[in-house]
């Protein structure tokens, strides 16, 4: 059975285009304008994976209503935003809808298709799962990428796709110092800034200290970039 | 106004006393009208030779003490009457008050008759008992007359400077006592005293017997050798060789009148000689004392309270108790009052006024068929009225004064209130924007609820600052909004050349298509750098839990180390403290202004030159300054480099928007610090430096 990939972006253009490049791949896509179509269509059958763009035409956060819809019919369903809004409100509340990724435009279509693929296997994953597949463990910190799930203490975070590659990559080599080049590469996202690295390394450290005030792992090195200080 | 009235109120008044009296004396002349007999002159015990128009003797209540001084007397006696300059005869052309001057008062008990004389005398001389003529020394003579016999005359002579005095009973001629014997029935004291003497005479009414008339005469001899008599004064008008003007009281006269008496008033009644036949009460408020007060004992404060009103009384004139004195010399002013009425038969009334005492007489004349007899002549003191009105009159200047006092604090409170709100007002609005222009406040705090026209001023240039600041917040959004709505079509673009080097893998070098990517590298530099700016102000709000304490040098040094392995084509030169310095706030954001200010250094410096990057610690400051090797800043910028969109830069290619020091500045400030960027001295660069407050 072909995998089904929702896209609803209201710019028939960039809808086109992301439409052309995932049938290009294979996938089964149906596109949608607006929310009310979406809608309707969700109802008689969920996708395995949608696409979403927060503002659709004069809904502003049309985006948002499909996303808490869709997690209604299904806790698993994958849902990315692309979206060109870029700020930390936005981010925290497709958090809170328990999306899976948050892609700012323009976004390049290799990582847009990189991405579908790797969501699309850690949901798979999620739904037959295969025991003892953790790769990384330390004392306190527990990586699966397959499921890409942390835990921190036995206890599960819930980052998003980019913010759990940060995580990995940093843990990965503890006490070794990952550039700001380094960790923009991690993200895949083309252009990025330092500040967007700093960002990205604020949000994580607030995840963890949700669960653990004293989180002190993750360590700035001025000018230069981060480390997983050793245990 | 109110002074006005208080004086036409106290004319009023006056007025109205004035015509009382009129009515009083018209009463009292009526009652008296047709009794001849109380005028009959043999009706009256016993006659004092006096003045016309003087007071009678001081009906004493109580016998005098003899061994009183003259002092005393003197004020027991009531005010002594004078007999210099106009009242003295036989004084000669050579008078001199300085060399003789009389006075004297004299009262009548039950039992005594009594007489006061205060002389003034430069040389004083006494009885010589070795010469048998008695008229060459100092003397009193005293000389009675009862109805038909010839007069008896009496001397009285001192020996010495005090003690009783010699009396003798005289010849006509005064040099020879009829008797040696001295006569001890008349007490008499003299005393020295320093501008001349005094006597003291105590007559047993008995001596004097009924309706008899007397008068005294004063001698003054001032040359020892020839022990001339040089001048002699005498109480009756006519001289020692008539029995002149008489006073006379007529006890049955005086009886009639007593149940008349009025307050603070004085009756005479005089018969057609103008002498006084009766008279009742004084002019004297009830409780006034002659001698005045003696201030040294009070109490501090009621000498401070006395004070006060002092002024308040020499403000307002307010009449003092003396000038009793001087309506009592003043007698003679009855004078025309009373010849009016006697000679005239008219009623008549005035008011006087001396000095700031205000007296009303009214005179008028008794009738006994057709003829006139005497006159009542009843004097009252108008200072009632006055005091009425000066206690008025001060409650209205007190009140005044008050009001107006209120009315210059609340004049004073309320503009001192209005040039604080002002005050505050300008502060505030100044404080809303900084010297450059920049909105930092976007409302007026205090004064907006006052609901008077600084209120609404307030309130308009809050309003005009809430939308100076919408407008403002506006802007800042703008590029927000711009980066926003063009990374649609950016997007649209870029997943364009994307999906066109998946499809035809043959472009992927592709020179155009190359271009086409950087120029959409070069278009996202931009949108990122406006949105990184635009949403700078709202992040470092929602970063400022995120503050810390952390070591200044220790984040440059770490920084500086990374500038120069990405930067190999410049020197960078530290130049720290070896201390740590410890500032508050976010590492990140402070990295951030670091890469800005080395950006900038790098960019506008020259290939292979030297950065030079120090930290100062001064008393209060830490100095963070980033010095470069390369063009000077022109002039015109140097104050506006700060702004957004301010750059000094002319290469094309090389996308600067002037965001990067405007980024610089925003984070410095969120820091509390400050930034400022000048030429280096020797124009061969330029230093940015932003100073930190410590402990902050």
């Amino acid at each position: 059975m072909p995998t089904t990939i929702a896209v609803v972006e209201d710019d028939a253009d960039q809808r086109d285009t992301y439409v052309d490049v995932l049938i290009a791949n294979g996938y089964v896509v149906n596109a949608y304008a607006d929310k009310p179509s979406a809608q309707s269509a969700f109802r008689t059958a969920l996708p395995d994976l949608a696409i979403l763009d927060i503002m659709l035409g004069q809904d502003m956060d049309g985006g948002f209503d499909l996303c808490m819809e869709l997690r209604n019919q299904s806790q698993t369903v994958p849902v990315i935003f692309i979206t060109a809004r870029d700020s930390d409100i936005d981010r925290i509340s497709s958090q809170r809808m328990m999306a899976w990724d948050y892609i700012t435009k323009p976004v390049s279509l290799a990582f847009l298709v990189a991405r579908v693929h790797a969501l699309l296997s850690i949901a798979t994953h999620l739904q037959s799962p295969v025991p003892n597949t953790t790769v990384l463990t330390t004392n306190e910190l527990d990586i699966d990428e397959n499921s890409m799930s942390i835990q921190w203490r036995g206890q599960r975070l819930n980052f998003t796709l980019t913010e759990f590659q940060i995580v990995e990559s940093l843990a990965r080599r503890p006490g070794h110092v990952k550039t700001y080049d380094a960790l923009i590469d991690v993200t895949r996202q083309g252009l990025v800034e330092k500040n967007t690295i700093n960002g990205y390394i604020r949000r994580i450290r607030s995840k963890f200290r949700e669960i653990d005030t004293a989180f002190n792992r993750i360590q700035t090195v001025h000018g230069t970039g981060y480390k997983w200080a050793q245990d | 106004m109110g002074y006005k009235s208080v004086r036409e109120m106290e004319s009023f008044l006056l007025e109205g006393q004035r015509q009382a009296l009129e009515l009083t004396a018209e009463g009292i002349a009526s009652l008296l009208s047709g009794r001849k007999d109380l005028f009959s002159g043999l009706a009256g015990v016993p006659e004092v030779v006096g003045l016309a128009y003087h007071p009678i003797p001081t009906e004493l209540k109580e016998s005098l003490p003899f061994e009183a001084s003259g002092t005393q007397w003197a004020e027991l006696l009531g005010p002594l009457a004078d007999y210099t300059g106009s009242g003295s005869y036989e004084c000669g052309i050579e008078f001199s008050p300085e060399s003789f001057w009389v006075r004297h008062a004299v009262g009548i008990s039950d039992e005594y008759f009594y007489a006061l004389f205060d002389v003034v005398d430069d040389i004083v001389i006494y009885r010589d008992p070795d010469r048998l003529k008695l008229d060459h020394s100092d003397q009193v003579r005293l000389t009675l007359e009862s109805p038909g016999r010839s007069p008896d005359r009496y001397l009285l002579l001192s020996r010495k400077k005090e003690g009783r005095m010699s009396m003798y009973s005289m010849e006509a001629d005064w040099r020879t006592p009829i008797t040696g014997d001295s006569l001890t029935i008349v007490a008499a004291e003299f005393k020295r005293e320093k501008t001349g003497y005094t006597v003291r005479i105590r007559i047993p009414e008995d001596f004097i017997g009924k309706s008899t008339r007397l008068f005294f005469e004063v001698l003054d001899v001032d040359d020892k050798k020839s022990r001339e008599i040089r001048t002699k004064i005498s109480t009756s008008p006519l001289g020692s060789e008539h029995v002149g003007q008489v006073h006379l009281t007529s006890p049955k006269l005086a009886e009639l009148i007593r149940p008349l008496h009025l307050r603070a008033a004085n009756i005479t009644i005089w018969d057609k000689e103008y002498r006084v036949r009766a008279q009742l009460g004084s002019i004297f408020p009830e409780g006034y004392k002659l001698a005045p007060t003696d201030t040294s004992d009070m109490a501090l404060l009621d000498r401070v309270s006395t004070l006060t009103l002092d002024v308040m009384d020499w403000l307002l004139r307010i009449p003092a108790t003396d000038d009793f004195d001087s309506v009592v010399a003043l007698n003679r002013l009855d004078e025309p009052l009373l010849q009016h009425s006697i000679r005239e038969g008219k009623t008549v009334s005035e008011l006087r006024r001396h000095g700031g005492a205000k007296v009303i007489a009214a005179a008028q004349p008794i009738w006994a068929e057709d003829q006139i007899i005497g006159s009542v002549l009843i004097k009252q003191s108008g200072n009632r009225v006055v005091t009425i009105k000066h206690a008025t009159l001060s409650r209205f200047v007190i009140l005044f004064l008050g009001v107006f006092l209120f009315l210059a604090i609340a004049i004073g409170v309320f503009a001192t209130r209005l040039t604080y709100r002002v005050t505050r007002l300008q502060r505030e609005t100044e404080q809303a924007t900084t010297i450059d222009g920049r909105l930092l406040q976007d409302y007026i705090r205090s004064g907006t609820r006052a609901g008077d026209e600084l209120g609404n001023l307030t309130r308009s240039i809050s309003s005009m600052l809430q939308n100076l600041g919408q407008y403002t917040r506006y802007l800042e959004k703008l590029p927000d909004t711009l980066a926003h709505e063009m990374n649609n079509p950016l997007n649209v673009v870029n997943s364009s050349l994307d999906y066109l080097e998946y499809q035809h893998k043959e472009l992927v070098d592709d020179k155009y298509l190359n271009r086409a990517r950087s120029g959409i590298f070069r278009l996202r530099t931009i949108l990122t750098s406006l949105t990184e700016a635009a949403n700078l102000k709202e992040a470092l709000r929602n970063e400022q839990s995120d503050e810390e304490r952390f070591n200044l040098v220790e984040l440059v040094t770490g920084c500086v180390d990374g500038y120069q392995l990405s930067n190999p084509s410049r020197t960078f030169v530290n130049h720290f403290p070896t201390s740590p310095l410890f500032i508050h706030g976010t590492p990140d954001r402070i990295a951030q202004l670091l890469d800005k200010l080395i950006d900038n250094a790098v960019q506008f410096g020259r290939e292979q030159s030297t950065i030079i990057v120090r930290i100062n610690e001064l008393p209060n400051i830490i100095q963070l300054s980033i010095i470069n090797d390369g063009p000077s800043l022109p002039t015109e910028l140097s104050e506006r480099v700060f702004d957004p969109m301010v750059s000094s830069s002319t290469d094309a290619r090389h996308s600067h928007l002037g965001l990067g020091l405007y980024i610089v500045r925003e984070i410095a400030e969120f820091h509390g610090a400050t930034v400022i960027a000048k030429n280096r001295a020797d124009a061969n660069g330029v230093e940015v430096t932003v100073s930190f407050t410590k402990n902050s």
